[in-house]
């Protein structure tokens, strides 16, 4: 149960269609997107939501050829290889910024408070 | 809960985009010297040819070194583009107005880093990119040198083109 407490603490963010959590015990971030499961270090993570966020979205729709429907995204050591939609693409956009946003606000608490703790 | 961002990286992610960019700035720099020195080689300016070759080093020294600074900071360095650059010059003395041009455009670029680093009260990457300062007064120095070398010499008498082939070659060798 404390277990459950603690991951439940350390979720980073949530969306319909995933959530991602830190795990202190390893250092990395885990994400789950549309039922898959991938866990990073932090570098990774950031190579991942980059690479996601790099994605010519607008090129995708204005296309009209059946293969810009979907992409295949992977991430560095193949944590993650999916094809995914346009639709997808965004979502997953919305869950690795919301992350990153999470991790960002934490680092920026973590050294306003230590400076106060000194 | 971690500070994982922390943990992992010293450079902000702003830090790391400007340290990134010089990186390429550098690199781009490298591969210019080295269309200069294919120009002057093919012709018939062996020396100052020879000089550019080094200077393209040089450049390169310069992007590698921060190329690792942003890795060993805990960031992400992101291997260059290679951009397109200038081959084919007007005249002898234009490879050195340009190379001119070239230098001060990258001093702007550190002056640019460090006036970030002071923004972002990142010290370390204040304290490490004054080598560049340093090295940028010297590059400056020189590429002026050049110039003034052309003003000396007529590159229009007899021997105008060969000597000042010799001379600027001499550039940075002899202090």
């Amino acid at each position: 149960m404390s277990e459950f407490n603690q991951l439940k603490n350390n979720v980073l963010f949530e969306t319909a269609n995933g959530f991602s959590y830190q795990c202190d015990l390893t250092n990395s971030i885990v994400i789950n997107f549309v039922g898959t499961t991938s866990s990073y270090k932090v570098r990774d993570f950031l190579i991942f939501q980059r690479k996601v966020n790099s994605v010519l979205i607008l090129e995708m729709l204005y296309d009209l050829s059946d293969q810009s429907d979907a992409q295949l995204i992977e991430t560095t050591k193949r944590n993650f290889s999916r094809n995914l939609t346009i639709c997808e693409i965004v979502q997953l956009r919305e869950l690795l910024n919301g992350t990153k946003f999470t991790l960002n606000l934490y680092s920026m608490l973590h050294s306003v408070l230590s400076v106060e703790a000194v | 809960m971690k500070d994982l961002l922390r943990t992992n990286s010293s450079l902000q992610e702003g830090i790391e985009t400007i340290l990134n960019l010089q990186s390429k700035i550098e690199s781009d720099a490298s591969n210019k010297y080295l269309a200069m020195a294919s120009w002057l080689d093919r012709n018939g300016f062996a020396n100052t040819a020879d000089y550019m070759y080094k200077q393209a080093e040089e450049e390169r020294g310069h992007f590698l070194k921060i190329f690792k600074y942003i890795t060993e900071a805990g960031g992400i360095a992101i291997t260059p583009t290679v951009a397109e650059v200038q081959q084919e010059f007007a005249s002898f003395k234009s490879v050195f107005e340009i190379a001119l041009d070239n230098e001060i455009a990258v001093t702007n670029a550190i002056n640019k880093v460090i006036a970030k680093c002071r923004l972002e009260n990142d010290y370390a990457t204040e304290e490490f990119m004054m080598w560049y300062v340093v090295e940028q007064r010297e590059e400056e120095k020189h590429a002026r040198r050049a110039l003034e070398l052309f003003e000396l010499i007529d590159e229009d008498s007899a021997t105008g083109k060969f000597e000042l082939d010799v001379q600027i070659a001499k550039i940075g060798a002899v202090e």
